[in-house]
C-alpha cells in the first residue's frame, strides 16, 4: 500500500499514517510519501513512541511496518 | 526606580561633559559593577550590546584566526551555525540526553559552548581544557551557571534575568587571545551607542532576580516535576524533551497541530512558544528537537517564571489536556 501525503504539512502525514494503520493487522507494511521537512525526524520519534518500525528511503519515501496495535 | 524616571536620568550621554552627563556616567559605572559581580567577571571586561546576537559573531569569530577550527554542536543557536558556514569547523552531535563529549579537542580548536539550551533546558556538564579558545553562550543560563574557568569570550542576554529585551552583555577575558572581527579604527568593541536606559533597567532586574532565585529555586524545581509528571501520566502520546535547567520544559504531542494548539492556549490566557515547523518563521522544525530525537510536531515550550504559582500551573495543565483532546478529535 502507498500512502501519498506529498504536499501535506505536519501533523497531517502522521495523522493519516495512524488512520491507515489502525484498520490493519500486525505485520502490515506500507510506503509513505511525504515531503514535509518534519516527517523524517517525526516518523522516527513516532516509531519509538508507538512501538512501530520506520525506514527512511530515497526521495521522500518511508517504509512503515506495523508492529503493535 | 520607575521606568519614566529611568528614561529621564539616562537621557544624557555619559561620555559628554556637564552635570547630567556625569550623573549618567555614574549610573553606567554602577550598572557595570552590578553585572560584573553577578556574572563573575571584571567590570572592564564588559561590553554592552544593543544587538545581543551580535555577540555570537564577536565572541566566536574574534577567536578564529590562523586557521583555528570552530567546534560546535547540533543544538547550538542558528547564529552559531551561520558563523560555522564558511570556515574550518566541526559539528558535534549530542547524545539522547543532549550531552556532548569533548574527548578529541586539540589546541587549535575553538569551542562554542552552550551552557544551557533555551528550548529544552539541557545543561552541558563537560568542561574541556587545553583548547585555543572558549566562547560561552550563556544567553539562556543567565546567572544560573558560573563561567567555566578557561573562558575566552562570553555572551549573556538581559531577558534571562527578566530584564528588558534588546540588551546583551558581551565579555572578553583579559587573558583571551581575541581580535575584533568587526571593522574598527580603535580599541572599542561595542559599535554603540547602547541605550543607557536599558542598561540601568537590566541592572535593576538582575539584582532583584538573583535575590529571588535563591528563594524560589525549590518552588520552580517542584513545578517542573509536577508538569513533567502530569504530562507523562495524563496526556497520552506525549514526548517530553530531556531537560536540565528547571525553568524550561519542552513537550511534544502526537497528532496535534502546534499552531492550532498555541493559538487556542493563547486565547485561553496561556501564551506559550513552540518548536514545531508550522509555528516557525522558516517552516522548519526545531533543529534542537530533531537533534535530540524528540517529536517535533505539536510542540510547546514552557518557561516557569519567578511569579508562577502552583495554582496557575494546575489550571494550565487541565486546559492543556483538554485542548489537546479537542484538537485530536
Amino acid at each position: 500500500m502507498i500512502l501519498d501525503c506529498l504536499g501535506k504539512r505536519c501533523p497531517l502525514p502522521i495523522i493519516e499514517l495512524a488512520k491507515a494503520l489502525s484498520q490493519q493487522p500486525i505485520g502490515f507494511k506500507l510506503t509513505l510519501l511525504s515531503d514535509d521537512p518534519a516527517s523524517q525526524p517525526d516518523l522516527i520519534a513516532w516509531a519509538r513512541m508507538t512501538g512501530n518500525s520506520v525506514e527512511t528511503g530515497e526521495s521522500n519515501t518511508f517504509q512503515i511496518t506495523k508492529l503493535t496495535d | 526606580m520607575a521606568l519614566p524616571h529611568i528614561f529621564e536620568v539616562t537621557w544624557p550621554d555619559p561620555a559628554k561633559l556637564g552635570t547630567d552627563p556625569k550623573s549618567a556616567a555614574l549610573l553606567l559605572n554602577e550598572a557595570r559593577e552590578t553585572f560584573a559581580s553577578h556574572l563573575g567577571i571584571r567590570s572592564d571586561e564588559i561590553h554592552f550590546l544593543g544587538e545581543p546576537n551580535l555577540g555570537f559573531h564577536l565572541g566566536i569569530s574574534g577567536l578564529l584566526f590562523d586557521e583555528k577550527k570552530l567546534i560546535y554542536s547540533n543544538i547550538d543557536r542558528m547564529e552559531v551555525f551561520a558563523i560555522a558556514e564558511n570556515r574550518p569547523s566541526k559539528m558535534l552531535e549530542v547524545d539522547p540526553n543532549g550531552q556532548l563529549y569533548f574527548s578529541d579537542l586539540s589546541k587549535d580548536d575553538v569551542l562554542a559552548l552552550q551552557l544551557c539550551n533555551r528550548e529544552t533546558g539541557v545543561i552541558q556538564s563537560g568542561r574541556p581544557e587545553n583548547i585555543a579558545g572558549l566562547f560561552v553562550d550563556a544567553t539562556a543560563s543567565g546567572t544560573r551557571i558560573p563561567l567555566p574557568k578557561n573562558w575566552s569570550t562570553a555572551l549573556w542576554d538581559s531577558t534571562s534575568w527578566a530584564g528588558p529585551s534588546g540588551l546583551g552583555i558581551f565579555a572578553v577575558s583579559k587573558s583571551a587571545n581575541w581580535k575584533n572581527p568587526l571593522p574598527h579604527l580603535d580599541g572599542r568593541i561595542n559599535p554603540g551607542p547602547t541605550s543607557l536606559a536599558l542598561i540601568v533597567a537590566s541592572a535593576l532586574a538582575i539584582d532583584s532576580w538573583v535575590a529571588d532565585e535563591k528563594n524560589l529555586a525549590a518552588k520552580i524545581s517542584k513545578i517542573n516535576s509536577d508538569i513533567r509528571n502530569y504530562i507523562s501520566t495524563n496526556i497520552p502520546d506525549s514526548d517530553l524533551a530531556p531537560g536540565g535547567a528547571n525553568h524550561l520544559i519542552s513537550a511534544s504531542f502526537l497528532y496535534v497541530n502546534a499552531e492550532q494548539l498555541v493559538t487556542k492556549l493563547a486565547d485561553k490566557g496561556y501564551p506559550v512558544d513552540s518548536g514545531s515547523a508550522c509555528s516557525s518563521t522558516n517552516m522548519q522544525p526545531s533543529h534542537v528537537l530533531a537533534a535530540l530525537g524528540v517529536l517535533t510536531q505539536g510542540n510547546i515550550r514552557l518557561t516557569i517564571h519567578h511569579a508562577t504559582t502552583f495554582e496557575e500551573v494546575k489550571e494550565f495543565l487541565e486546559v492543556l489536556s483538554q485542548t489537546i483532546s479537542e484538537l485530536r478529535g
